[in-house]
C-alpha cells in the first residue's frame, strides 16, 4: 500500500487531462507500482509531459511510460515533452529512438505436427546412418593399424582399459553377485515347492551365462565408459583440441577412437566372465543358506549341468555389444554441436541408445542362436 | 540517474595485494573511478587485469586490501549486502557465458525475472529495449547463443548486463576477437551508454583503438602496481619504455597516438 502511495505522488494528472507531471524516482524498481497508477491515468491530447520534479529517470521506467500513453491512445511524437533535466532527457530522447525496433517480433513460424513427426524421424534415421559410417571409418582405422601396427597407442590404450576395464570391476562384482542372489532366491521359492532344488543350479548357471551378465555388464559399462567417452570427445571438440589434432597431421581415429574401442572390445569379455562368476558366487551363497546345497554341492552339480557352449554363447556377444557402445559413445562425442548444452544431451542420448542398442543386439542374438540349435 | 552524486567515486580499489603462492600478481593496487566515467584497465600478459576485475566484483578474493563499489566493501560486507550490490551493476566475460540451454530474449530475461516483480509483459518490452540498446536485431531474440557470431554474442551478453539497468557495467576485453569494424561500432555502442544512459563502465582491454577513441581515462599496470592513471592522450605521452612500447604501434601505422580523445 504504501508503494502505491508513493507512486501516486510520483505521477499526477491535471483535472483537464493534458498536463502529467512526474516526481521523485522513476527506475526499474519503482515499475510495478508505478504501472498500476499509469494504467490508471487516462490523459488526453495535446498532452504536457512535466519531468522537471525528476530525481531520477531510467530506460525501463521510461519505455513504461511511453508503453502506457501509446495504450492510452496518445502518439509519443505528439506530445510535449517538458523540464527534463539533460540527463533524464537523453534517456528518454534513447527510449524514443529505439521504439521502432521495439515493435512484436514476428513469431517463427511453427511447423505442423506431421512435419514435426517426419523430421524425428528423418533425425533418426540419419543417426542410425551416421552410426553405420563412423562405424565403417573405425573398421579403416583398424585395418590401417593392420599394415602400419606402429600407429597403435599403447600408452593411450592401457589407459583406457584401466579406466573401462580395472576401475569397473568392483561395481561389476557388486551388481552381479546380487543380480545371482536375487535371481536363484526367486527361482529357489518356486523350486521348493516341487523339491526341485538342485534345479536351481540349473538355471542359475544357464541363466547367467546366456544372458545375465553379458547384459548387466553391458548396460554398466554403456553408462560408464559410453557416458565418459561423449563427455571426454565432447569437451575436447568444444575446446577444438580434436582441430588441433587434426592440423597436427594426426589422425583423431588412431589418437583417440581406436583405443577407446579396442578398450572396450577387451574389457567387456574380461568383465562379462568376471559378472559370471560373482552371480554363480551370489547363487551359491544363496543356494547354501535358503536351500540346503552346499558350495561343493553346487560346483559339482554346475559342472554337470552348465554346458560350456552357454558360456561361449554369452561371452561370443560381448564383443559386439563392445563396438556399439564403444562406437556410439565415441561418435556422439566427436559430433557434438559446439555448445555446453549439446554436450549435456549428447551424454544423455550417448547412454540411451547403446543400451537400446545393446537389447536390440542381444534378441537379434536370441533368434539366431535359436535358429542355429545353440 | 541519480544526479546528486554525480562526480562520487564508484569503485574504490585500495591497496590490493593478490598473492599466487610464492607469486605476488598484485602489489599495492589503488585507484577509484568516479561516476559516468568509461575507464580502462591496461597491462601486459600475466599483470593480473582479470584477476583484478575479478577481485573488484566480487568473485575472487584478495590476499590483501580492500575493494568498494558503491560504498559497499565487497570483501567485508555481509553476504545480502554485496548481493544488493551486485544488482546494481552488470558484468560480461570475455566469451559472453551466455547460457546456452536459454535463447537470447531468455537469458536477458534472467536477472528480470530473478530480481524484478514486473510483469512478463513488460519483461518482454524491456527485453526487447535491452536487445535494442545492445545493438541486436529484434529477431535476435529468439536466436540460440550457438547460432550466433562472436560479436552478436558480446551484445547479447552486453544486453543481459543491462538488464537490470546496472549503474557500473564491468566488460572483461569486450573487443577481443572482433573484426576492426565491429570492434568500432562496440565502442561506440559503449560510449553511448555512458553518454546516454550515464553508467560507469569499467572495461579490460587491449584494444588500442578502444583506448584511443573512446575511454575517458586509463589505468596502466604494471609491477604488481598501478604504474600511470589518467586520459589517454596523456597517457601515450609518458616516457616508460612499456608505455611507450605499447603505444608505439599506433605511431607505427601512421597515425598519433593523441589523435582524437573520446569527445
Amino acid at each position: 500500500m504504501t508503494a502505491n502511495a508513493a507512486a501516486e505522488r510520483r505521477l499526477e494528472l491535471s483535472d483537464d487531462g493534458v498536463r502529467l507531471t512526474l516526481a521523485g524516482a522513476w527506475r526499474l524498481s519503482d515499475l510495478p507500482a508505478l504501472g498500476d497508477s499509469l494504467a490508471r491515468a487516462q490523459p488526453r491530447a495535446p498532452l504536457t509531459v512535466d519531468g522537471g520534479h525528476l530525481t531520477s529517470l531510467d530506460s525501463a521506467a521510461a519505455l513504461e511510460l511511453l508503453r502506457a500513453l501509446s495504450a492510452a491512445g496518445l502518439d509519443p511524437d505528439s506530445i510535449h515533452w517538458h523540464g527534463f533535466s539533460a540527463p533524464h532527457q537523453r534517456v528518454l530522447d534513447d527510449v524514443l529512438r529505439r521504439r521502432a525496433a521495439l515493435a512484436e517480433p514476428v513469431p517463427p513460424a511453427r511447423s505442423p505436427w506431421l512435419a514435426g513427426i517426419g523430421e524425428r524421424a528423418t533425425i533418426i534415421a540419419r543417426q542410425g546412418i551416421d552410426h553405420l559410417s563412423f562405424m565403417g571409418e573405425t573398421l579403416v582405422a583398424f585395418l590401417e593399424l593392420i599394415t602400419a601396427p606402429r600407429r597403435l597407442r599403447p600408452r593411450e590404450l592401457t589407459a583406457q582399459l584401466e579406466q573401462a576395464c580395472l576401475n569397473a570391476i568392483p561395481v561389476v562384482i557388486l551388481v552381479t553377485l546380487l543380480i545371482g542372489v536375487v535371481f536363484a532366491y526367486l527361482l529357489g521359492l518356486q523350486a521348493e515347492q516341487y523339491g526341485a532344488n538342485i534345479f536351481v543350479v540349473d538355471g542359475v548357471g544357464i541363466g547367467m551365462s546366456r544372458e545375465f551378465a553379458p547384459i548387466i555388464v553391458a548396460v554398466i559399462i554403456a553408462g560408464r565408459s559410453g557416458a565418459a567417452f561423449t563427455a571426454q570427445l565432447g569437451s575436447m571438440r568444444l575446446t577444438e583440441e580434436i582441430d588441433a589434432i587434426r592440423t597436427l597431421g594426426l589422425s583423431p581415429m588412431q589418437v583417440l577412437v581406436v583405443p577407446r574401442v579396442l578398450a572396450l572390445l577387451i574389457a567387456l569379455p574380461l568383465l562379462s566372465f568376471i559378472g559370471l562368476v560373482a552371480g554363480l558366487a551370489g547363487a551359491a551363497l544363496v543356494a547354501d543358506a535358503m536351500l540346503g546345497i552346499p558350495p561343493a554341492a553346487f560346483a559339482e552339480r554346475l559342472h554337470d549341468a552348465l554346458d560350456i557352449k552357454h558360456v561361449w554363447a554369452g561371452l561370443i556377444k560381448t564383443p559386439v555389444f563392445a563396438l556399439a557402445i564403444a562406437v556410439i559413445g565415441c561418435r556422439l562425442g566427436m559430433h557434438v554441436g559446439r555448445d555446453t548444452r549439446a554436450l549435456g544431451l549428447a551424454t544423455t542420448s550417448t547412454v540411451v541408445q547403446s543400451i537400446v542398442t545393446v537389447i536390440l543386439l542381444d534378441a537379434s542374438f536370441a533368434v539366431l542362436f535359436q535358429e542355429l540349435g545353440i | 540517474m541519480p544526479g546528486d552524486d554525480a562526480n562520487a567515486a564508484v569503485i574504490e580499489v585500495d591497496g590490493i595485494v593478490t598473492r599466487f603462492g610464492a607469486s605476488t600478481v598484485h602489489d599495492g593496487v589503488s585507484f577509484s573511478v568516479a561516476r559516468g566515467t568509461l575507464a580502462a584497465l591496461i597491462g601486459g600478459s600475466g599483470t593480473g587485469k582479470s584477476v583484478l576485475l575479478r577481485e573488484i566484483i566480487g568473485l575472487h578474493r584478495p590476499t590483501e586490501g580492500s575493494v568498494r563499489v558503491l560504498g559497499t566493501d565487497m570483501w567485508r560486507s555481509p553476504a545480502e549486502q554485496v548481493a544488493a550490490v551486485r544488482r546494481r551493476f552488470g558484468m560480461t566475460f570475455q566469451d559472453g557465458a551466455l547460457f546456452s540451454s536459454l535463447s537470447v530474449a531468455q537469458n536477458v530475461a534472467v536477472p528480470l525475472t530473478e530480481h524484478t516483480r514486473i510483469e512478463p509483459e513488460v519483461r518482454e518490452h524491456l527485453v526487447r529495449l535491452r536487445l535494442a540498446q545492445a545493438g541486436l536485431p529484434a529477431d535476435a531474440g529468439a536466436r540460440m547463443p550457438s547460432e550466433l557470431s562472436g560479436g552478436m554474442r558480446k551484445r547479447a551478453a552486453l544486453a543481459r548486463a543491462l538488464a537490470l539497468e546496472p549503474e557500473i557495467l564491468f566488460l572483461d576485453e569486450p573487443t577481443s576477437g572482433l573484426d576492426p569494424a565491429t570492434a568500432r561500432a562496440f565502442d561506440a555502442l559503449v560510449r553511448s551508454l555512458v553518454d546516454n544512459l550515464g553508467i560507469t563502465v569499467f572495461l579490460v582491454t587491449h584494444d588500442l583503438d578502444s583506448l584511443l577513441t573512446v575511454v575517458d581515462r586509463v589505468i596502466v599496470l604494471a609491477g604488481g602496481k598501478v604504474l600511470a592513471d589518467g586520459p589517454p592522450r596523456e597517457i601515450a605521452r609518458l616516457d616508460d619504455a612499456w608505455i611507450r612500447s605499447y603505444f608505439a604501434i599506433r605511431t607505427m601505422v601512421g597515425g598519433s597516438p593523441g589523435r582524437s580523445d573520446g569527445s
